[in-house]
């Protein structure tokens, strides 16, 4: 059986790409599969965990929801985009520090929700950090680390802390 | 450049691994560049319990453009042998799993029939285009209709559906309890869980004709046990076989089993000469990965009018589904949960009677702390009433019965020795930095402060960590090495290259095992890199789980590293000309003691070994910088902690809020303690994620009534609090490094005080919690109950 195909023209991560895909493709399997950007994880495939969380024109997005079709003439951003290669950025930084990660596996998601929050709420309430990635399942942390992190790459970012010493870690002698 | 003049070991260093993470660098399974022509494989799955198989029509299928086979359980049975992990013994019904099955189906989510395609999209089309034709069978849903006399056998040649059974009583047991002054019994449910690790199992097989070998990319805990049993079930050769677990994105147990997709990939890479890959999605994961729990525990306890604890009676259930998982077989959970249970207290008699038990539903098996959090949930709760019968403090019941130092070393009933650790200093710590008492003088007898119920509660726990090849002999488990191992080599630049035979999860192994090698070896750390995860490098062993990552791998890389420093130091001794004993080793250099102009670079020592460097070896000195070393510990090493939560309850809604969480812990020597405060986190989380709202629930047919994360409900950052956690560091004297292990201990300690907090708030009302979850509606049946009195 073979599928109708359709010609899109994309944005992704800076680069224009046209690329010819079946109507059913998923987001997901056109940035792992054919694009070769494997940062975007697929953990669920039905929404819920957060792993796939990519920016179509500037928004967050779940990556396994969406259809490679729908996105003719769309801006994407995936991890892949974030730091460059000789230096983490800020977010990334923190998540560092901060051991904000364990397997990795949740992290493109949790970082490009967490990317977005900083964008629109440059000093966010812990709540408002926990509500902002709600979305995105961690099996590992327990949360405890990424909005440790989080919460640190707000205040450098707004030029408030110099260094992680600033900040005390809650774990004690 | 991080210098060595001050340990490495017990420094937080930021992890190894995170900048490729970081960056969308990672290489899981599924990450990995597909070689040209790689076939996908898509299975069929039951949707019955148990039901006999009496057709399968895959025509429709086959005639699909790009499927290229469709293979079912006949097709298997006489080229890949059943795993079956458990040998003959007392105790024991020996009981195997097929690849595929021939027959019938035994749990919802078995499966039935596996198409080969060219794509996955095109398999998955195809399985949906396969026409199984089932008769249905009674099923036995679970442990009271697998226990009902006379009931049917999920397996043929068994005598009944326990599949496991130990007991044993302390001799004057009956006596001692009958003369107890109070006893408090009950009997506690701790329901399926689906230990949810973010990234799915997969695999891909690349057969090389070649050479005949085969390279097994596979999202494992156990490399080294996956290869022996591929190779043990289709009689290969284990030489030809190299398995590679690449990144992992989490198993917590569940991913320390080998699977019959793996067997069936490995299988048609050779038969069909491609490279074939498997990724699972969130509902095979759900239905047919190994769950965790599914326990029940009938629990007395018995006090003196003083609150000292007597002993303690425990009958256990344990419902490990429709096969024992390989390699930890029948006898794991129940077998663990018997030994475990006797906790951080005096206690002299006890009786257990523990079984295994086998019914239609998905395999459980050593979820994250197995048993324990379970048991723990049970004594713990007992603890709590018992105090509160004999008018005392939930914190003084256990001041009175908790090990002091004096105590040790201490042998359990259960001939277990705790040869160190700080059970009453977490105790009292715990108490002091929480507040506790003054919260407990503040807490009004409703427990009403500002419009919600509050509770606090304790747990006190040990676990059992780090075991090695006796422990696992001892209670009957054979699939399961138990030692570890370590390669170090020195290139002829100076670096080091570290290869452990564990395969890391997350757990930072990389970052850690790196400060262990380069603390002996006086390198900075960015100079030793560490290798996991794979059979074709480094030597053999076990693998990551059951909290044994620190003790055996950390002792088989100061094991192996020391041999190659105690070779740098006759090196360097005889180029400065100094006695071998006044050489320390240290950012880089052999330095005379006292005298550190007197060196020479730990670099132009490799050079040397390696006959790169214009001096020559000393005479008798053999080439090469490495060595190769195993690490078996004597015993468990015992880790313990005390966790503290403090709740609020929304009496309109029944919602549970956690608003503080504080860990005081002892793993012994802390090698990391950025890692294991995460590793605690982590262990918390799940812990308080299974008393509010995870569960897998099965109807009384067996069928699963979950299908995805929309009725798997697992915590998300809105329901796990800030959690606080606070070191106390007793050294094993048992292991190499003192170190312990640290996995697991998180979710042991907070299934009992999440529910003790619970208890605690919900006071007023008399509930007693025997279940978990403890979801929103459950309280609201308690409050609403009390209400209508």
């Amino acid at each position: 059986m073979s599928e109708e195909t359709h010609t899109i023209s994309v944005q992704i991560n800076g680069r224009k790409v046209k690329v010819t895909v079946e109507a059913r493709m998923l987001l997901s399997d056109l940035l792992r599969g054919e694009l070769g950007l494997t940062g975007t994880h697929v953990g669920c495939a039905h929404g819920v965990c957060g792993a796939c969380t990519v920016m179509i024109d500037g928004q967050t997005a779940r990556s396994c929801l969406t259809f490679a079709v729908q996105m003719d003439g769309a801006t994407i951003e995936t991890v892949e985009t974030l730091g460059d290669n000789a230096s983490l950025n800020v977010l990334q930084q923190a998540f560092h520090e901060k051991h904000a990660l364990q397997c990795g596996f949740c992290t493109p998601g949790v970082l490009m929700s967490a990317t977005q929050l900083l964008n629109r709420n440059p000093d966010p309430t812990e709540t408002e950090i926990r509500r902002a990635l709600s979305g995105n399942l961690c099996r590992c942390t327990g949360y405890v680390n990424i909005i440790r992190a989080v919460k640190l790459a707000a205040e450098r970012m707004r030029g408030l802390a110099a260094s992680s010493s600033a900040h005390a870690s809650a774990s004690r002698e | 450049m991080t210098s060595t003049t001050e340990s490495l070991i017990g420094k937080p260093i930021p992890r190894q691994e995170d900048p490729r993470l970081l960056r969308g660098r990672g290489r899981y399974v599924d990450d990995i560049p597909e070689p040209a022509h790689t076939l996908h494989l898509g299975f069929v799955l039951s949707p019955h319990a148990h039901a006999r198989i009496v057709s399968i029509d895959a025509s429709a299928a086959l005639e699909m453009e790009g499927v290229v086979a469709v293979y079912t359980g006949r097709d298997f049975v006489d080229c890949i042998g059943s795993l079956t992990p458990d040998k003959e013994q007392p105790g024991f019904q020996r009981v195997g799993r097929e690849a595929m099955p021939v027959d019938k189906v035994r749990f919802v989510g078995e499966s039935v029939a596996v198409v080969v395609a060219v794509n996955r999209y095109i398999a998955e089309d195809a399985v949906d285009a396969i026409f199984v034709e089932y008769e249905e069978l009674p099923v036995i849903a679970d442990m009271d209709a697998a226990l009902q006399p006379g009931s049917a056998c999920v397996h043929e040649g068994t005598t009944d559906n326990i599949l496991f059974r130990a007991a044993m009583k302390t001799e004057g047991f009956d006596e001692a309890m009958s003369a107890a002054h109070i006893q408090v019994r009950d009997t506690f449910y701790s329901p399926r869980l689906s230990a949810l690790s973010i990234e799915p199992r997969g695999c891909l097989a690349v057969y090389d004709e070649s050479h005949d070998a085969l390279t097994f990319y596979t999202s494992t805990q156990i490399p080294h046990i996956v290869r022996s049993a591929i190779c043990d079930v289709l009689d290969w050769d284990e030489t030809r076989l190299r398995v590679i677990a690449p990144d992992v994105g989490g198993g917590f147990g569940m991913k320390a089993y080998l699977y019959p997709e793996e067997l069936i990939a490995a299988f048609l890479s050779r038969e069909l000469n491609a490279p074939i890959k498997w990724t699972a999605d969130r509902r095979e994961e759900l239905l047919a990965s190994v769950q965790g729990r599914g326990y029940r525990f009938d629990v007395t306890m018995g006090f003196t009018a003083d609150g000292e604890l007597i002993g303690t009676k425990a009958d256990i259930f344990c419902d490990i589904g429709a096969y024992p998982g390989y390699p930890f077989g029948a006898a794991t959970s129940a077998g663990g949960a018997a030994l475990y249970l006797p906790g951080p207290y005096r206690m002299k008699h006890y009786c257990y009677e523990t079984r295994a038990i086998t019914s239609h539903t998905c395999p459980s098996g050593v979820y994250r702390g197995v048993a324990a959090p379970s048991a723990f949930f049970a004594t713990e709760s007992l603890m709590d009433r018992a105090a509160h019968l004999l008018g005392l403090d939930p914190a003084e019941i256990r001041r009175r019965n908790v090990l002091v130092d004096e105590d040790l070393p201490y042998m359990t009933p259960v001939n277990i020795p705790f040869t160190s650790g700080t059970f009453q200093k977490c105790l009292l710590r715990a108490i002091e930095v929480t507040g506790y008492e003054e919260f407990r003088r503040k807490l009004p007898p409703d427990r009403m402060i500002d419009g919600k119920l509050r509770g606090i509660g304790i747990g006190c726990v040990v676990e059992h960590t780090g075991q090695g090849a006796s422990r696992y002999r001892i209670r009957g488990v054979r699939r399961v090495p138990g030692f570890d191992s370590a390669q170090v080599q020195i290139a002829p630049n100076g670096r080091a290259r570290v290869w452990v035979s564990q395969a890391t999860q997350g757990q930072g192994h990389l970052t850690t095992f790196a400060q262990i090698a380069a603390e002996q070896l006086g390198l900075n750390i960015d100079d030793v890199t560490v290798i996991e995860g794979d059979t074709g490098q480094g030597p053999y062993g076990t693998g990551t789980f059951a909290s044994r990552g620190a003790v055996l791998g950390g002792g088989a890389v100061m094991r192996a590293a020391n041999e190659v420093r105690d070779k740098i130091t006759r090196i360097a001794a005889d180029v400065l000309e100094a006695n071998p004993e006044d050489l320390v080793l240290s950012d880089g250099h052999a330095y005379v003691v006292g005298v550190p102009e007197l060196r020479v670079r730990i670099r132009d020592i490799a050079a040397m070994a390696h006959s790169m460097h214009d001096r020559g070896l000393p005479v008798g000195e053999s080439f090469g910088l490495e060595a190769t070393n195993f690490y078996d510990p004597p015993l468990s090493s015992i880790t313990n902690a005390t966790h503290v939560a403090q709740v609020a309850i929304d009496p309109v809604t029944g919602l549970v809020e956690i608003e503080r969480y504080v860990v005081v812990h002892d793993c012994g020597r802390v090698i990391n303690p950025l890692i294991v405060d995460g590793q605690i986190h982590g262990a918390v989380a799940q812990g308080i994620s299974s008393v509010l709202s995870e569960a897998f629930f099965y109807d009384d047919q067996g069928q699963a009534l979950i299908g995805s994360l929309l009725d798997y409900l697992v915590s998300t950052p809105l329901d796990i609090p800030d959690i606080e956690v606070y070191h106390e560091e007793s050294w094993s004297p048992d292991t190499e490094g003192g170190f312990k292990g640290v996995g697991e201990g998180g979710v042991i300690g907070a299934l009992p005080a999440v529910v003790n907090a619970i208890t605690d708030a919900l006071r007023p009302y008399d509930a007693k919690i025997t279940q978990l979850p403890v979801r929103p509606e459950v309280v609201m049946s308690i409050l609403t109950g009390e209400r209508g009195k």
